[in-house]
C-alpha cells in the first residue's frame, strides 16, 4: 500500500516542480551549513587532538598562568623565570627540561625582508634528541644548527614560499646578524610550523634581547615515573619556590599533562561546535519553515483530491500518511543536495585554509555523519510537514469534495 | 418483485439534517425516509435546493444525519467512528461524481486502484483487478493515460471503474452525466444499465434530469428535504 502513497506523493512535488524545489533548495541551504561547519569544526577537533596526542604520556608542558585562562598564557608575554626552570629540572622524576623561545624578527635573504617566527631551540645533543622524537622536529636535508654557531634550520615552508629559492649554503639576516641555512626541516603538515626558523637559544638570546626565560617549557619525564605524579610534583615544587621568594604574590603555573590538555582543548572545541551547531540550526529551521510553509499550501491545493481520497476509503492516517511521505521526500532530497554541496564547499575551504591560511584543517567527514545528517534531514522535512498533514487528515470529506 | 422480505442496504429513517444549527439553521433533510433494496436501480430525482447533495452524503456515508438514522446493511452510520466510516465507504459504496473527481497526477490504472490500495489489497491484485475493470468500461487501450488525455466520458467510465474497485454493494453517482453531452451522457447510462442487469450491482443515482431518472426501475422524488 505504500507503493501508491509514494507515487502519490512524488507526483504531487512534480506537478508543482517549480514551488518544490524552491523549498528543496531553501532546505538545502540549512543541511549544506550544518554539514559545512560541523566538517570544518570536526576535522579541526581531529587536528588539535592529533597534536595533543603527539605530546604523549611521558612529557609535561609548564605555561605561566592559570590553564583555566588559556588567553592569558597566549597573549599575557608572561614567562618562566631560569630560576623556575631549574626547579623543574630538579624535581623528582624529571630526565629534562626542554625550555625553548619565539619572537617574530625581520628575515633578510637576497634584498628581500619578511617578517618570521624565530624559534630558539636548545641544541645539545641530549635536547636535538628529544626535538625528535617529542618535538616531531626532523631535518630533512643538511643538519641541525651547531650550538653558538651562527646557523639556521629552516621549515619547508619559507623555502617554498617565503623565500622561494632559499637554499643549504645560502646566507640571510637576522636583525643585522649574518646566519648561513644548514638544515631543512621536514614537514609536519601544519603551516605554521612549516614556516619556522629554528636556532640556537643563546644566539636568539644575544640577537633578539630576550632574557634567559621562557615563554613555555616542555619537560621529560624518567623511564617509570607516572605523569600525573610528576606534573603535581612540578606544581608544587615552582608554589613553593615562587613563595619562598615573592611571598604570596608569587606568579601561578599550570603544569598541563597531555590528558589534560586534551580535556582543555575538547572543552574550547566543543563550545566553538556548539555555536557552529546554533548557527547551523537556524538555518535548518529557516528551511523547515519552508517546508511547512509549502506543505500547507498543498494541503490546500489539494483538499478536493483529499475528499475523493476520503470518499473512496481513505483513512485519516492514510491521509496524513500521504502528506508526511511528501514533506519527507521534500528533507531526503535537501539534506542529500545540502550534504554534498557541504561536503564539497568543507573539503574546498580546508584546500584553502591550507594552501593560504595558517591552519592545517581537515574536512573531516565520517560515513555516520552522512547516514546521520540524513535521517535528521528526512526526520525534520516530516516533522514539518506534521501540522499540514493532520489538517489534510481532519478535513471532513464533504468539505473537502465540496471545495473548487 | 418481493422486496418487503428482503432487508434494505440502505434506509432513511427519520433523516435530518441541518447546516449552520446555531446562528440561522438551514434544513436541507426534514425527516426524510427511503429504503433502498439490494440489486434495485433507484434513481433519485429533485430541483436543486430539494436535498440531493445532502441525501447522497447520508446514502453514501460521507456525512452523518443531525437527527434520525441512516442505516447501512442495518448498520446506523452515527454510532461509527470516522475512520470506520471511512472503510465502510471503500468497502460497501463506489462512488461517481459529476465532476469525475479522478486524481489528475494519476493515470487510469492508478486512480482504479486506489480505492483498493487503502484497503491493503496486494499490488498485484490491485493492478490485475483495475485492468479487468477498465476493460469492463472499454477502456483497455487507455489505461496509462492521465486523465488531462482523456474526453470527459472516458473520465467517467474511469471513475465508474474506480467505484467498482473494491466490489462495492452500492454505485452511488451524483449527477453523472452533468457534464457530459447527451450521446456520451446516453453511453455513460447504459454503462450502469449493465452494471446493474450484469453485475447484480445496487445503482443509486442522484440526478434532475428526468431522462437520466427514467433510467431507474424505481424512481424517487425528493422536494423541500422530503422523499415523496
Amino acid at each position: 500500500m505504500k507503493k501508491d502513497f509514494f507515487k502519490i506523493a512524488i507526483r504531487n512535488l512534480k506537478s508543482r516542480s517549480l514551488r518544490s524545489w524552491l523549498t528543496i533548495f531553501g532546505f538545502v541551504i540549512g543541511v549544506f551549513m550544518i554539514i559545512a561547519l560541523l566538517s570544518l569544526s570536526e576535522g579541526m577537533k581531529q587536528v588539535v587532538m592529533n597534536q595533543m596526542k603527539m605530546m604523549g604520556s611521558d612529557t609535561v608542558m609548564i605555561t605561566p598562568g592559570d590553564s583555566d585562562n588559556l588567553m592569558n598564557t597566549m597573549i599575557g608575554n608572561m614567562k618562566i623565570s631560569e630560576e623556575n626552570i631549574k626547579t623543574i629540572e630538579k624535581t623528582n622524576g624529571v630526565e629534562k627540561v626542554i625550555a625553548y623561545n619565539w619572537k617574530g624578527e625581520t628575515m633578510r635573504y637576497n634584498g628581500d625582508k619578511k617578517t618570521i617566527i624565530f624559534y630558539g631551540l636548545p641544541l645539545d645533543t641530549e635536547s636535538i634528541f628529544y626535538l625528535e622524537t617529542k618535538f616531531g622536529i626532523k631535518v630533512a636535508q643538511g643538519r641541525f644548527p651547531e650550538k653558538n654557531k651562527r646557523e639556521l634550520l629552516i621549515g619547508p615552508v619559507v623555502v617554498k614560499e617565503v623565500f622561494p629559492g632559499i637554499k643549504i649554503g645560502d646566507e640571510a639576516y637576522i636583525a643585522g646578524t649574518k646566519f648561513k641555512v644548514v638544515g631543512i626541516a621536514r614537514a609536519v603538515g601544519n603551516k605554521q610550523d612549516d614556516s619556522m626558523v629554528a636556532l640556537d637559544l643563546d644566539l636568539f638570546r644575544q640577537i633578539t634581547g630576550e632574557r634567559k626565560d621562557a615563554p613555555m617549557v616542555v619537560a621529560i619525564i624518567k623511564d617509570g615515573y607516572d605523569q600525573k605524579i610528576v606534573s603535581d610534583r612540578i606544581k608544587t615544587n615552582l608554589e613553593e619556590t615562587g613563595k619562598r621568594q615573592r611571598g604570596s604574590d608569587s606568579p601561578s603555573f599550570s603544569v598541563i599533562n597531555s590528558e589534560k590538555a586534551m580535556e582543555t582543548a575538547g572543552n574550547v572545541l566543543g563550545t566553538i561546535q556548539g555555536v557552529v551547531f546554533a548557527i547551523a540550526g537556524f538555518a535548518i529551521l529557516i528551511g523547515a519553515i519552508g517546508i511547512m510553509n509549502t506543505m500547507y499550501t498543498s494541503v490546500r491545493e489539494r483538499t478536493k483530491e483529499i475528499g475523493i481520497m476520503k470518499a473512496v476509503g481513505a483513512k485519516t492516517t492514510d491521509i496524513s500518511k500521504i502528506f508526511l511521505i511528501e514533506a519527507g521526500v521534500m528533507g531526503l532530497i535537501g539534506g542529500i543536495g545540502g550534504m554534498i554541496l557541504g561536503v564539497g564547499a568543507a573539503k574546498l575551504s580546508a584546500l584553502a585554509l591550507n594552501s593560504y591560511g595558517s591552519l592545517a584543517i581537515e574536512a573531516y567527514v565520517s560515513p555516520g555523519m552522512i547516514i546521520y545528517t540524513i535521517v535528521f534531514a528526512i526526520a525534520v522535512g516530516m516533522v514539518s510537514g506534521y501540522l499540514p498533514a493532520r489538517k489534510a487528515a481532519r478535513l471532513s470529506p464533504v468539505d473537502a469534495l465540496r471545495y473548487e | 418483485m418481493n422486496k418487503e422480505k428482503q432487508k434494505p442496504i440502505i434506509e432513511l429513517r427519520d433523516a435530518w439534517k441541518t447546516y449552520n444549527p446555531d446562528k440561522v439553521p438551514v434544513h436541507a433533510l426534514r425527516g426524510a425516509n427511503l429504503k433502498i433494496y439490494p440489486a434495485e436501480f433507484v434513481t433519485i430525482i429533485g430541483r436543486s435546493g430539494s436535498g440531493k447533495s445532502t441525501l447522497l452524503h447520508l446514502v453514501g456515508c460521507l456525512d452523518i444525519p443531525t437527527d434520525g438514522h441512516v442505516f447501512l446493511s442495518q448498520h446506523d452510520i452515527s454510532t461509527l467512528t470516522e475512520n470506520e466510516l471511512a472503510q465502510i465507504r471503500g468497502r460497501k459504496i463506489g462512488f461517481v461524481f459529476q465532476q469525475f473527481n479522478i486524481m489528475q497526477n494519476l493515470t487510469a490504472l492508478e486512480n482504479v486502484m486506489l480505492p483498493m490500495a487503502f484497503l491493503n489489497t496486494p499490488y498485484l491484485e490491485r493492478q490485475r483487478r483495475s485492468k479487468v475493470l477498465l476493460s469492463l468500461v472499454g477502456l483497455e487501450d487507455r489505461i496509462t493515460h492521465k486523465p488531462a488525455e482523456m474526453s470527459g466520458g472516458e473520465q467517467q467510465r474511469v471513475a465508474i471503474a474506480r467505484s467498482l474497485a473494491n466490489d462495492p454493494d452500492v454505485v452511488l453517482a451524483d449527477e453523472p452525466t452533468g457534464n457530459l453531452d447527451s450521446v456520451t451522457g446516453d453511453k455513460i447510462m447504459k454503462v450502469f444499465k449493465d452494471l446493474h442487469e450484469k453485475e447484480k450491482k445496487t445503482i443509486i443515482i442522484i440526478t434532475h434530469d428526468e431522462d437520466v431518472a427514467a433510467y431507474g426501475e424505481r424512481t424517487v422524488s425528493l422536494k423541500d428535504g422530503l422523499v415523496i
